[in-house]
């Protein structure tokens, strides 16, 4: 499997937990409460095995928020929650709780504004650190198992699935999810080299 | 006559639509926004956001005004967690008591040929869809309300016991006839539940019931559980000896159904203790009486050493 | 001779703050820890005037960290850096009597903490 180096790796994480950081402000504005948020990891996989790790072989559902990215470089990205813990988020953010049939319309939106949220505050931090420009689309709602989600991109697809392990703190509930990035081929290599644009900049 | 087909779009779509350009400033304003809001596009165009919205500098949607400009990324503002963030009206009513309109907003990066970006901010006006979801979320809360059922056991629950002992108190009183009620609690069940979990605990209260509901007939009986471990039993038109038979029967029952509890203290596997109370109700009555006797019976029943029936008589107390 | 004592477990915020600070002041001496139980251990060895201190840390964290290191080493100025700012995080440090800055680490950032260092 596709591999960084320690400091790749390393810039890696400190970019997105500079990213996650930015959404926990945003979000500690919205609920009104303290937020905290950070990245303790970060892995290459397969879509297979993100699907795994997802519960797809028990058939567990999960509620994911898709933005796509293209520009500097192309990617689909992802928030993902297991089913329950995106209701509890819900159920933090915004008040109400309900089973994932139930959630309302209007619940989806606000699921889909935390996705928003996150996804761009990460892809932001990204693309500032790279010095690349990005291009952003609005988000939409998926429930399905994770085989399903992650096979919605539509094409025929054979890369490597960036997967970010988040950790939520809400008003004393912890919570996690993933934030997972669709890169193929190019990608990943355009990837490696903004990375090490980064990190030559920083080396001074 | 290009010019002039989109003009008259901007001006007949029914959603907000401004746009602002790199500076900030609002470059258009459609007509739906002249209506809601209390700008008129000639007072507006050309003030920035900032100017315009004071209140708003630094808030989510000017957060994603910039990030629109300078990142090129859409972001949504839903409505739940939003509340109304521009100050637009349904009608002049709203206005004047000033009750914004429920939005969703759209805020986006948008190419503009020639020119650096701008960013599109489009609003809809969602009221009608939260009127609906809150019609639909009140209506479920009191469908929940209504249940009658116990959602463990499958039999009838509290609420429908209540209203069962009620009807049947006054019927009773009306025919001058004998109402019996049975209080039936399950012995050393916190005993059960702690040495054979609690989903074990959750099936022996499902079979008990199942046990309960076995043994009575007629269409007005009525097997109900009243609490954690607790069940209650109606018997309309039934005496004290009656009453007894299917009491008996139910201790037996429940018995039968060998259980395992190698924590009981009565018996190697799960029993129940039961209390019978009689009643012809009087005018003054009330089923509050029926109740605390079968309660007290109940007692009785558990100081004997459980696994039996104590029926009520005016002299234990 | 001012020494800062810089605590991220990111190598590359280390590098990055230890740069631009080297940049103002090359004379300086820097030191590195890459958790709050490290940078309690070092501190009394290193003695600093100055430490940057990153909010988000496994193990301890940054805030819990704080008050052992102004009871090891009374003298330092204390400055929190994080991604995520909000009241709480403001009221916390306030609370604590430390500074507070705002990540990502830039040289305008760095600038903006020794100017705050260098008026006390």
């Amino acid at each position: 499997m596709f591999q960084l180096t320690e400091l790749q790796h390393d810039a890696l994480i400190e970019i997105f937990n500079l990213g996650v950081g930015q959404a926990a402000a945003a979000m500690s504005r919205i609920v009104g409460d303290e937020v905290t948020m950070s990245v303790p990891m970060i892995s290459f996989q397969s879509r297979a095995e993100v699907a795994r790790t997802l519960g797809s072989d028990e058939g567990r559902r999960i509620c994911a928020i898709t933005q796509h990215f293209q520009g500097a470089f192309s990617t689909e990205a992802f928030l993902m929650f297991p089913e329950e813990k995106s209701l509890e988020i819900v159920r933090l953010m915004v008040g109400q709780s309900l089973s994932l049939e139930e959630l309302s319309e209007m619940e989806q939106e606000a699921m889909s504004e935390i996705g928003n949220i996150i996804l761009n505050c990460c892809m932001g931090a990204f693309a500032n650190a790279a010095g690349k420009e990005l291009q952003g689309s609005l988000p939409t709602y998926h429930v399905g198992t994770g085989d399903n989600i992650l096979g919605v991109s539509g094409k025929e697809w054979d890369g490597v699935v960036l997967t970010l392990k988040i950790d939520f703190n809400i008003e004393r509930h912890h919570i996690y999810g993933y934030v997972a990035f669709l890169l193929d081929m190019p990608a990943l290599n355009d990837l490696q080299r903004y990375i090490d644009a980064y990190l030559a900049k920083l080396m001074g | 006559m290009q010019l002039s087909l989109l003009q008259g779009v901007l001006k007949a779509v029914r959603a907000g639509i401004i746009v602002f350009d790199a500076e900030q400033r609002i470059v258009l304003w459609n007509q739906w926004m002249e209506q809601h809001s209390s700008f008129p596009a000639d007072a507006i165009l050309g003030k920035t956001f900032g100017e315009i919205f004071p209140d708003m500098v630094d808030g989510r949607t000017h957060v994603a005004l910039r990030a629109a400009l300078q990142n090129n990324f859409a972001s949504l503002l839903s409505q739940t967690l939003n509340k109304a963030p521009f100050p637009l009206f349904a009608n002049a009513g709203d206005a004047a008591a000033g009750i914004r309109m429920q939005q969703a907003v759209h805020v986006m990066p948008l190419e503009v040929e020639s020119l650096p970006r701008h960013c599109l901010v489009q609003i809809g006006d969602v009221s009608m869809a939260v009127a609906r979801e809150k019609k639909l979320r009140e209506l479920a809360v009191e469908l929940e309300s209504q249940t009658l059922v116990d959602g463990l056991t499958g039999i009838a629950n509290r609420r429908r016991f209540d209203q069962h002992l009620d009807d049947e108190f006054r019927r009773a009183k009306r025919n001058a006839s004998p109402l019996s009620l049975i209080m039936i609690d399950v012995d050393y069940f916190k005993d059960y539940n702690d040495n054979y979990g609690h989903q074990h605990g959750d099936e022996c209260l499902a079979r008990i019931a199942g046990a309960l509901c076995g043994v009575l007939h007629r269409p007005r009986d009525l097997a109900a559980r009243y609490g954690g471990e607790e069940f209650t039993v109606v018997l309309p038109d039934t005496n004290e000896d009656g009453a007894l038979q299917i009491a008996e029967a139910m201790r037996a029952e429940v018995e039968s159904l060998k259980i395992e509890h190698a924590y009981s203290g009565v018996a190697g596997c799960v029993t129940i203790s039961l209390g019978v109370s009689t009643l012809i109700p009087e005018l003054a009555a009330k089923t509050g009486s029926l109740i605390h006797a079968a309660d007290r019976a109940l007692y009785q029943a558990k100081r004997t050493g459980r696994n039996c029936v104590v029926v009520y008589t005016d002299s234990k107390n | 001779m001012t020494t800062v004592l810089v605590v991220d477990d990111s190598k590359v915020s280390r590098l990055l703050s230890k740069q631009y600070i080297l940049q103002r002041h090359p004379d300086w001496t820097i030191a590195e820890a890459a958790s709050g139980e490290e940078a309690i251990d070092k501190v009394e060895a290193v003695g600093p005037d100055l430490i940057l201190l990153d909010l988000n840390m496994p193990g301890m964290g940054g805030l819990a960290a704080v008050d052992q290191l102004q009871a090891k080493c009374p003298s330092a100025r204390i400055t929190l850096l994080t991604a995520n700012v909000q009241d709480a995080t403001r009221e916390k440090a306030n609370a604590l009597g430390i500074g507070f800055a705002a990540k990502p680490i830039t040289e305008a950032l760095i600038d903006e903490i020794l100017s705050a260092f260098g008026k006390q």
